[in-house]
């Protein structure tokens, strides 16, 4: 389960534009469920999601994992919790450009002991079950806006994480790559991960097991 | 672990053909400042080598007469009082001096025939023809340097004539030439009879421009020279003093070279600096998403010292190899001039160049740490930065 405690995240705190993103925010996600963060434009959605994922450091107050406080940990502690427990999707896709489709989903593994070789089948495999096998080969500006998202997806499941963050995952893709992520979401809760994501879209709202509504950094 | 290691030696290579323009500004960079840094070290540690072996065959001792704080000629009885001195094993007497052919200047050395095997000019090869010997005395005869020959177009058995400071015409016969092709000691040399030296220097009577002092085998030189010291009027020059004066007027030259090269690095490095911290978007965003996918700030570190490292050891090698190629295949055009503006060599003179190890673990030094400092410490402060944050900066 993951817990957060009062969190808040200030942004150029003590600076002339000084910005409350998150102010003292708790809550509770159960394993193997999908959470949808959501809430207006601007309030706080990601910093929220980042901060639960460990990529950006709260200002104050507390994460848990399984019941452990993570935040005091060091550098190195969460960037290995990171590497194999969470998975990525980001709103802007964050791709490397220079590389295949195939090169960006096997990324995270050249950060770990194993083979990034023995993974392309698997990656062939996953970017087959959402429809762009046949892009594999391509560099990432070659492919669509929803062609890159389904390629980030590959790239956050492949090393088969118990934790997956997704940021407004929908809101580039068009109507056919939404119907894909939404089968994928629910396929990857009913396997026994856990997922959160941050989210204007309502059917993502609807697959959603709980709902956190936030606004202007607050809870709603 | 070592499969890690192994993932992130692939990625970094990768990385260097992926970000290829990244890539080739860095070397064409770092490729003219060490062409050109590399070409004047090298060619200083050929200067440095010609300065030990001119030395290295110059007599123990050189005894000048000074008149009125200035070098006067030295009349020939002071070898006589100076032979007694206690250590001291043979005095030579030599008249030197320079002369014009054409707009270049050569240097002639009038040496007592029956003396010459003590001198380091028998030391050098022949090309051609032979050193002089007694019978050579006021004969007229001369060993020239091969720059000289090369110049004139002449060899062992041409006649050629010199033009006296009073204008008068004399006619030497060449009856050898010196092989050493890089020798700035022999390149620019006339080797005549002292006697033919006194004449064609319209010396004085009982006069001759120094004397060279050889003592006896194990003897410290300047012990013998404290001995001498108390002659009046007489300036002795030990081994050690005249390479050191050689090696300040090579090491000064090349010293503004370096300086200046060090300078324009150092320059590129900084450069490069304010490009990693200000220009480096895509590499922040890069560091960021490696840190998300968990890469260490340790790994990310691995990454970019194996993209430095790789980078600089390449374009600074091939810079290397073009700077030794610049000097020593080109004779440095452009530099040749500087580096030996303090001799009276023509430009045809070979440039000496030398591959020192100091020279090349410097110029690795001048350009892979700033390299290293440029790329290693921008990519630290992004790991240690959390990485949504590297992301979102590189994206604003």
């Amino acid at each position: 389960m993951i817990e957060a405690r009062n969190i808040t995240k200030i942004y150029n705190r003590g600076k002339f534009n000084e910005t409350a993103a998150v102010v003292d925010i708790s809550l509770k996600i159960k394993d193997k469920t999908i959470v949808a963060l959501t809430g207006p434009s601007g309030c706080g959605k990601t910093t929220m999601l980042s901060m639960l994922s460990l990529i950006l450091t709260p200002s104050s107050g507390e994460i848990l994992y399984d019941g452990d406080g993570v935040l005091r940990a060091s550098d190195f502690w969460k960037t290995v919790f990171r590497r194999n427990n969470f998975g990525f999707v980001f709103q802007h896709i964050n791709l490397l450009p220079q590389y295949t489709a195939l090169e960006n989903v096997l990324l995270p593994i050249y950060a770990s002991d194993e083979d990034p070789a023995q993974y392309k089948e698997r990656a062939t495999m996953m970017l087959d079950e959402l429809g762009i096998a046949d892009r594999a080969g391509h560099l990432v500006e070659q492919l669509s806006g929803g062609e890159q998202q389904r390629v980030a997806f590959v790239r956050a499941l492949i090393k088969n994480p118990r934790y997956i963050f997704a940021d407004e995952p929908t809101v580039f893709v068009d109507e056919e790559t939404s119907k894909i992520i939404y089968r994928t979401l629910t396929r990857l809760r009913d396997e026994g991960r856990t997922v959160v994501i941050s989210t204007h879209d309502v059917e993502l709202m609807k697959l959603s097991d709980d709902t956190f509504r936030m606004c202007k950094g607050r809870r709603a | 672990m070592l499969k890690k290691h192994r993932n992130i030696f692939s990625y970094s290579f990768d990385c260097l053909k992926r970000y290829r323009m990244r890539s080739i500004a860095i070397i064409v960079t770092f490729l003219v400042a060490t062409t050109m840094i590399s070409a004047v070290l090298f060619a200083k540690d050929g200067l440095e080598r010609e300065a030990e072996y001119s030395v290295s065959v110059a007599p123990d001792l050189t005894v000048q007469y000074l008149k009125a704080g200035r070098v006067a000629q030295i009349p020939v009885t002071y070898a006589d009082n100076i032979s007694r001195v206690e250590g001291v094993d043979r005095v030579l007497l030599r008249t030197w001096g320079y002369v014009g052919i054409g707009t270049n200047t050569y240097t002639v050395i009038g040496l007592d025939p029956s003396g010459l095997n003590y001198s380091g000019i028998a030391a050098s090869s022949l090309e051609s023809g032979r050193f002089l010997n007694a019978d050579d005395s006021g004969a007229g005869n001369v060993v020239v340097g091969q720059l000289i020959a090369g110049i004139l177009d002449v060899t062992a058995g041409d006649d050629m004539i010199l033009l006296s400071e009073s204008v008068d015409a004399k006619r030497f016969h060449i009856v050898g030439v010196f092989s050493d092709k890089e020798s700035i000691y022999t390149a620019d040399m006339i080797v005549m009879s002292l006697e033919d030296a006194n004449e064609f220097f319209k010396m004085d009577e009982g006069m001759v421009t120094d004397l060279c002092v050889y003592v006896n085998e194990g003897l410290v030189p300047q012990d013998v020279a404290a001995k001498m010291s108390a002659m009046p009027n007489v300036r002795i020059l030990d081994q050690d003093l005249l390479l050191r004066g050689y090696k300040a007027a090579y090491a000064a030259k090349g010293g503004i070279f370096t300086t200046l090269w060090t300078i324009v690095l150092v320059a590129v490095a900084l450069i490069a600096f304010s490009q990693a911290i200000v220009v480096g978007h895509e590499s922040k965003f890069e560091v960021g998403l490696l840190k998300t996918f968990g890469f260490s700030t340790l790994d990310v570190i691995e990454v970019r010292l194996i993209e430095s490292l790789t980078l600089g050891f390449f374009a600074t090698s091939l810079g290397m190899l073009f700077g030794f190629a610049y000097a020593a295949i080109f004779n440095a055009p452009g530099l040749v001039d500087i580096l030996l503006g303090w001799a009276f060599l023509p430009s045809e003179f070979r440039l000496p160049v030398v591959v020192s190890f100091e020279s090349v673990f410097s110029i690795y030094a001048v350009t892979i740490i700033p390299l290293l400092i440029t790329t290693v410490v921008p990519a630290w402060l992004n790991a240690i930065t959390d990485p949504e944050l590297a992301m979102r900066r590189a994206a604003t």
